[in-house]
């Protein structure tokens, strides 16, 4: 259906984008997102689009650096108690607002007293609800204590939107016309919201972090992917998430676009699993997790529903960061194995109908996923027929997002599910692990219950020491590859295309990602959109 | 005919309930609610926060309590806030204490859509009138066998598919329009006879597309109605009376024939406020469809019930206004003879 530019304005174009230019401030830089945000205060909102304009306009206490460590973003220090049940922040000086109003520790005391307040209804509050004080002694210092140590606090303190006390205080957080006008003190801030059309954002000459280079953001509402694609052949947006066909065969196809593309892949902190119902049979048996674990070929997986772009894991970390612990090797793909391991179990084909059975009972289960995922329901046709040859037989079913959770996972009314986690980048992950997260609503649906697993979760929640827990994450997840609860199937790629009139993109690219010090990106005078200069 | 018009109105409000009452009670079958749609499967959320949502939105309460919560609040034509998008109002603009105004989010979405629809079904008329009189009076010759055909080409495109193929060819390769969007980032900028151009190019694809992909049905309406007519008694006696073609068939036959389209423009009444999701979605336009769309995935009840509701009084008041028209256009209804239906 579509066909490439002509070649002449290919050359034009490659030539005058290929070129390199010093930093300079200026310029508009154009993207798509799929949905609106429903408000600009993150933390309440709770859905991706809120977070990520969120994190345009407001700062944290602390960051994460290049290398995923934390840093201080409006704190200079941070001290953690040798109890380690109090943290203290010191603030940098002269922080303050857009609208130069000071900027001190009444305000996160402030945020934090609203995102915990019982009125507040934020998805968002269980950690900071861990603090049992918290005060702000003087402008420049804040001191949280928690009745015990609490790691992944530190994380906490990296996502907390710091918000106004003077714009905010007094108000109603659900009903506050705050939300649709914020005033915030990060790079930029909210300039035009036409809602469901786009969101527009200037630069913040007050910023606390220091000025910006691109004068203009523009945050395009396109939600249908082909539409955004179609903008960007166009030249009317400048990057957009891609999915793997358009990254690895249609961009790559046209080469008038492809020259004035940079395309970006980076490993995203999340995975696709096979996940079972351990609270049912023959789940309750390890041999049988295993020999399905054999059975499965990740890698067939990974280059026939995402085209390559993506890789086999064996921990629920990402590979290449500190927690992933790099003694541990996905499980291979030896059907030969599994079936030694379900003979093992009990399980041979009594009746010769190609399937295995054990006490009259054939090897038989449901596999979930939900509707509208192209890639888990393609892996979850793939996952059958590996099956199949190994003499297991599985019915798929496919289901719209809240009917799968509120009929199936809540209720543990499944065999076992194709879905996703994606994480923080602090390593806990109790939430979904310990045993004591099983009732209905909880993350630990699977009926996961390991005591080790559980004592160690429990540790890396009180140590702070970053070596410490490392060795303790490690553990756990050597912990859960011995179990093989789950299948982990892939660890796929985020995909980026990015116009190369945007220069100053860290390459190669830093562990935080492509987008980590954007505000250090520029769009050179020449190379700028001939209608946005003129606006 | 006043007094048939007073009992159609008051009938109205009996009608509507029930219709609420279905459309609560259905909408509350789907499974899950707002707290399985929203930030449901993020470790970092957590149950008990859900909870509270749920009894902040009364979804803790039994189905007919909500329904009755609800009902007292349409009384007072309050449609209520969004459980989805940060508390905004479903329908009316809000002002705080500090005089700032939020907007509603029917308010916002209704006049694009309605915009849209409107062009599109005009469009439609304009060219299925002919056409379809042009097919019935050339009935069995090449001009009926190539409206025909181009019929069930229109019918069988798929409308998201023309509509890519045209935001292709009219947007990157000679970009004449805007590929997707309502207004230009600029839009703030320009004086009014700009801003009227930005709009209308930027409608010009959203609307032709479905009123293309329309028009297949209404030109096969219109030319089977005709070919109704001109076989009737008095179109022969008019045609034996000597007069000319011309006013047979457009004076005579046509008026007629429009009859049962009158019954269809009426009911398409609530559509030209539903939307189109598809459109919508594909040319990022914040119209009624999306928004409809978008809260049953969300399971946005306030929303959705707003909508129903909108749309069951605009479907009631279609009805009432095919109707009446209908008297217009037929003279035996005029002088007495109403409709019983």
């Amino acid at each position: 259906m579509l066909s490439a530019c002509s070649p002449e304005q290919a050359n034009q174009e490659t030539l005058a984008f290929d070129q390199a230019y010093p930093p300079q401030a200026g310029g508009t830089l154009m993207s798509a997102m799929p949905s609106d945000p429903s408000s600009m205060i993150g933390m309440v909102a709770g859905e991706s689009a809120s977070l990520a304009i969120g994190s345009y306009l407001f700062n944290s206490l602390l960051k994460y650096d290049q290398n995923l460590d934390l840093a201080g973003e409006l704190a200079a220090s941070w001290q953690v108690a040798d109890d380690n049940k109090t943290i203290t922040f010191k603030l940098k000086p002269n922080l303050q607002w857009a609208d130069g109003k000071p900027l001190t520790s009444a305000d996160v005391l402030f945020t934090w007293q609203l995102i915990t307040d019982e009125k507040t209804h934020s998805p968002y509050a269980s950690d900071y609800q861990l603090v049992t004080q918290a005060e702000a002694p003087d402008p420049q210092t804040f001191i949280v204590h928690y009745s015990q140590p609490f790691a992944p606090a530190l994380e906490s303190w990296a996502s907390l939107q710091v918000l106004p006390k003077h714009k905010l205080a007094g108000q109603d957080i659900h009903t506050t016309s705050f939300a649709q006008k914020p005033l915030g003190s990060h790079y930029y801030q909210l300039q035009e919201w036409r809602h469901g059309e786009y969101i527009k954002l200037s630069r913040n000459p007050k910023s606390v972090m220091g000025p910006a280079n691109i004068e203009t953001l523009v945050e395009r509402v396109i939600p249908d992917p082909a539409a955004q694609f179609l903008e960007l052949m166009a030249d009317h947006i400048d990057s957009m998430n891609m999915d793997p066909i358009t990254y690895a065969r249609i961009i790559p196809s046209r080469p008038a676009l492809a020259a004035r593309l940079n395309q970006y892949k980076e490993l995203g902190n999340s995975y696709t699993y096979l996940g079972f119902n351990l609270k049912r049979k023959p789940f309750d048996d390890v041999r049988v997790r295993k020999a399905i674990n054999y059975a499965i070929d990740k890698q067939e997986i990974i280059d026939g529903v995402y085209l390559g772009l993506g890789i086999a894991i064996a921990s629920p970390y990402k590979p290449g960061t500190r927690w992933s612990n790099p003694d541990l090797h996905p499980y291979a793909f030896d059907p030969a194995k599994a079936r030694q391991l379900l003979a093992e179990a009990g399980y041979t084909d009594s009746d010769g109908d190609g399937y295995l059975d054990k006490n009259g009972q054939k090897l038989s289960f449901e596999i979930l996923t939900n509707l509208g995922n192209k890639q888990r329901e393609k892996t979850s046709v793939i996952i059958q027929r590996r099956l199949k040859e190994v003499g297991i037989d599985t019915r798929l079913r496919t289901l719209e997002w809240a009917s799968l959770l509120t009929n199936f996972i809540k209720p543990g009314n499944f065999d076992a599910v194709v879905m996703g986690w994606g994480l923080g980048l602090d390593p806990d992950q109790y939430n979904i692990w310990h045993s004591s997260q099983q009732n209905p609503g909880q993350f630990n649906f699977i009926g996961y219950h390991n005591p080790q697993v559980d004592h160690l979760l429990e540790q890396g929640r009180l140590e702070f020491d970053p070596e410490k827990r490392m060795q303790i994450y490690h553990a756990f997840a050597k912990a859960l590859y011995d179990d093989s609860p789950l299948v982990y199937l892939s660890a796929g790629y985020g995909l980026t295309a990015i116009h190369k009139r945007v220069q100053g993109i860290m390459n190669p690219i830093p562990p935080a990602g492509v987008g980590y010090d954007s505000q250090k990106w520029y769009i050179p005078a020449p190379l700028r959109r001939a209608q946005i200069q003129a606006e | 005919m006043l007094r048939y018009l007073i009992r159609r109105v008051l009938w109205m409000i009996p009608m509507l309930i029930g219709i609420s009452l279905i459309s609560f009670f259905i909408m509350h079958l789907a499974p899950g609610d707002i707290t399985s749609t929203e930030s449901a499967f993020d470790p970092k959320s957590s149950e008990e926060s859900r909870q509270k949502l749920r009894e902040l939105y009364h979804l803790d309460k039994p189905i007919i309590v909500q329904y009755g919560l609800w009902l007292e609040r349409m009384v007072h034509l309050d449609f209520g806030h969004s459980f989805a998008s940060h508390q905004k109002p479903v329908f009316w603009s809000e002002t705080d204490k500090d005089g700032n105004t939020t907007k509603g989010m029917i308010e916002e979405a209704l006049p694009v859509t309605l915009l849209m629809n409107l062009v599109g079904l005009l469009l439609t008329l304009s060219l299925a009138i002919p056409l379809g009189v042009m097919a019935a009076k050339k009935h069995g010759h090449w001009q009926d066998r190539s409206i025909t055909l181009f019929n069930f080409i229109g019918f069988s495109i798929p409308g998201f598919w023309l509509s890519l193929l045209l935001m292709y060819w009219l947007g990157v390769i000679h970009p004449w329009f805007p590929i997707s969007g309502l207004h230009s980032l600029n839009y703030d900028q320009l004086n009014a006879w700009q801003q009227a151009q930005d709009l209308f190019m930027h409608l010009c694809l959203p609307v032709i597309i479905p009123a293309l992909t329309g028009l297949a049905g209404v030109t096969m309406f219109v030319k089977n109605g005709m070919l109704d007519v001109l076989s009737q008694d008095f179109v022969i006696t008019a045609r034996a009376k000597g007069l000319s073609d011309r006013v047979v068939t457009y004076r005579h036959a046509l008026r007629n024939a429009l009859l049962p389209l009158i019954t269809l423009v009426g009911l398409s009444l609530p559509g030209l406020i539903g939307g189109s999701v598809i459109a919508e979605t594909i040319f990022a336009i914040p119209g009624m469809g999306k928004l409809f769309y978008e809260a049953v995935m969300m399971r946005d009840f306030p929303v959705v019930m707003g909508i129903l509701t909108i749309g069951s009084a605009l479907t009631l008041v279609g009805n009432l206004l095919a109707d009446l028209a209908y008297a217009w256009a037929d003279p035996r209804l005029r002088k007495g003879v109403m409709p019983q239906r």
